[in-house]
């Protein structure tokens, strides 16, 4: 693993939520921008580096996930917003922008469905949460751990520095391992949300939906669902691309920043 | 060795006629598929393992064991409850075990009820084990493997509950609630059949039979390690005021008996190796689905597997594993040298290993029957006329 996962710019602090260590991570000045992170963030927060010309981007580690500590009481999404209205208490930030990308995705829309007066904008990048009608749908599960990488991008290389020379590496696979229980905790009974959809009406800011067209992962296809709930939506897709759209194209990072400024 | 010993047959019945390529396919479990099952052998099969499971019964054996398994040709006993039901009524002596269906599977109730059944069609021979099930039965049924250790706890503690006191009872758990926990019918033993743990000497399993006083059968772990949780369920029992009895320790045992040792080894090697290259095989995500193993456990396993990596080889299974091939001399003093270190008098003999055809399993129960099981006892209750003298 070559690369510098989160570039110096990030500061670190600990917050403690109803007795989890959870990692914070924010550059920048200006307003708030609060990132909400996928399944893994082992991919690192370089591509994040440009909103924080413009913005203060946080990016807290799901507990669980990350760096953040586990918390097994936490089984299900809406645990998880109960975690943030706590963490943003912590943070003092009541007002903000919300990028939610994959699960992360997910839970922004579901934090910004019952907690709207809080998103002044809303980004979903290739959220998870909806049930697709075609394989995949978005299920992790289905996926062989040493698969997953290869699937997450439409051009390897972007990926290759954050991933161990070695594919059985133990301390990468334990990571990875351990991440997959607190997913399961979550996602292994039902890999999405059936209620969602009937509240997604509540999304009233502006929202814009970001893709990659050669998604593997939660194919593109599925960005109709969200848009015939979300029909005000913006949406914008971006070609050689996959999953990781931020990741691989420099252009999705800056449409998010201009539909956030 | 203490006590009289004890002998079980356990069967597995694979479905052995596995397609010509089957090598190309990564697991013979979980996404295995299920058009390479041909229900005409399925029936053949079923006869034959049936007939040998009562033959068991006539050479002598103490104890008949089926287990369940989902997805797979590794076993065709997805409902262990309903091969028990088939042969209670053709098996007059033996004890029936199953062990077990993992009662976080299955409605609690319905499997106490289930069990209540066996034990009272088979006038109180009912012994159950309680195993969490492999990773591979959580890619199989609806159940999350990352709360399988909670929902099995509940389960038993429900079907205890359910067994051991009056009905109708209520129950409040985090996964079920019971308002009418009152299961017809009651077990025939009192306060209930023999409980076992099976597992794979995961702490928190062992610490669990240490605390409800039962016994513990570790399956597919290596010698050394089968020692080292028998010394500590006996130890962490004792802290729960339960003394650990002999036969509550089963010792799996891969038995072939021939004329000759060289015979034995002939005769079995083959079948062994089916079972560990070709019935066992899968992949190492279907082995640990996420949340069912701690990350340490998956660490040291997934560099265990490293260290394994390659084919069947007797010599290191032998040497790893609990294994008695040879002459019935061989077997007995290899039994009895085991039931010594061990601390148990229980053996439960996988004595149809693999693909083996019938008529191998036929001759290797007769001679386990005629003149292995005899012996061991001999011993054991001339060892004990010597203790009291």
């Amino acid at each position: 693993m070559a690369a510098i996962l989160f570039p110096s710019q990030f500061k670190r602090e600990t917050h403690v939520v109803n007795g989890v260590n959870t990692i914070v991570l924010s550059a920048g000045s200006g307003p708030p921008l609060v990132f909400m992170h996928g399944a893994g963030i082992w991919h690192g927060l370089n591509f994040a580096l440009p909103w924080t010309q413009k913005f203060r981007v946080i990016v807290p580690f799901h507990p669980g996930l990350g760096e953040a500590d586990d918390d097994p009481a936490m089984t299900d999404l809406h645990d998880y917003v109960m975690h943030y209205l706590d963490l943003f208490d912590a943070l003092g930030i009541d007002k903000f922008r919300l990028v939610g990308f994959s699960l992360g995705g997910w839970l922004a829309a579901k934090f910004a469905v019952e907690h709207g007066h809080r998103v002044e904008r809303l980004v979903l990048v290739g959220p998870a949460g909806l049930r697709g009608k075609e394989r995949p749908k978005g299920d992790l599960f289905l996926l062989p751990p040493e698969q997953i990488p290869s699937l997450l991008v439409s051009n390897f290389d972007v990926i290759k520095p954050y991933l161990p020379s070695d594919p059985k590496d133990l301390d990468f696979v334990g990571a990875r391992y351990r991440e997959g229980g607190t997913l399961a905790r979550l996602l292994w009974e039902r890999p999405y949300d059936t209620k969602l959809p009937r509240y997604l009406h509540r999304l009233t800011m502006p929202t814009l939906l970001v893709w990659g067209e050669d998604d593997k992962l939660v194919p593109v296809q599925n960005a109709e669902f969200w848009r015939h709930h979300v029909p005000r939506a913006e949406f914008q897709t971006f070609k050689g691309a996959g999953h990781l759209v931020l990741d691989e194209k420099r252009e999705a990072v800056d449409a998010v920043q201009r539909f956030l400024s | 060795m203490r006590g009289t010993a004890r002998f079980d047959f356990m069967h597995f019945m694979p479905y052995i006629h596995l397609p010509e390529n089957h090598k190309e396919f990564h697991s013979v479990w979980v996404d295995f598929p299920n058009k390479y099952y041909s229900p005409q052998r399925g029936h053949e099969l079923y006869e034959r393992y049936l007939a040998e499971l009562i033959l068991a019964d006539k050479v002598g054996f103490d104890a008949i064991v089926v287990n369940e398994h989902h997805n797979t040709a590794y076993s065709m006993m997805a409902a262990p409850n309903l091969i028990a039901a088939a042969v209670i009524p053709q098996i007059k002596n033996a004890k029936i075990c199953v062990w077990g269906t993992p009662p976080n599977l299955e409605y609690p109730n319905r499997l106490a009820e289930e069990y209540a059944m066996l034990d009272v069609l088979s006038q109180g021979r009912l012994e159950v084990a309680f195993p969490l099930g492999t990773g591979m039965e959580y890619w199989a049924n609806p159940i999350s493997p990352a709360s399988a250790r909670q929902r099995y706890r509940e389960s038993i503690d429900i079907i205890l509950q359910g067994w051991t006191q009056d009905g109708p009872t209520t129950y409040y758990g985090d996964f079920y609630t019971y308002r009418y926990l009152n299961p017809w019918p009651r077990p025939y033993q009192k306060p209930h059949p023999a409980c076992y743990i099976v597992g794979t000497g995961s702490p928190e399993t062992v610490e669990l039979a240490a605390k409800l006083g039962f016994g513990y059968s570790a399956v597919f772990v290596t010698k050394q390690r089968a020692l080292e949780l028998n010394q500590q369920l006996r130890r962490s029992a004792a802290e729960h005021g339960h003394q650990i009895r002999p036969e509550q320790l089963p010792l799996q045992i891969i038995t072939y008996v021939a004329e000759t040792k060289e015979k034995a080894e002939q005769e079995a090697i083959e079948h062994m190796r089916f079972f560990f290259e070709d019935a066992l095989r899968t992949t190492p995500n279907f082995l640990a689905p996420p949340g069912y193993l701690s990350v340490n456990e998956l660490k040291k396993r997934a560099a265990l597997a490293d260290k394994l990596h390659g084919g069947f080889n007797f010599e290191a299974v032998n040497e790893a594993f609990f294994v008695a091939v040879g002459t019935a001399d061989q077997v007995v003093e290899q039994l009895q040298e085991w039931g010594e270190t061990m601390g148990t008098n229980h053996f439960n003999l996988l004595a149809a290993i693999g693909n083996m055809p019938h008529w191998k399993v036929v001759k290797n129960l007769t001679l386990i029957g005629q003149d292995v099981i005899p012996r061991v006892r001999a011993h054991a209750t001339a060892e004990r006329r010597v203790a009291a003298e």
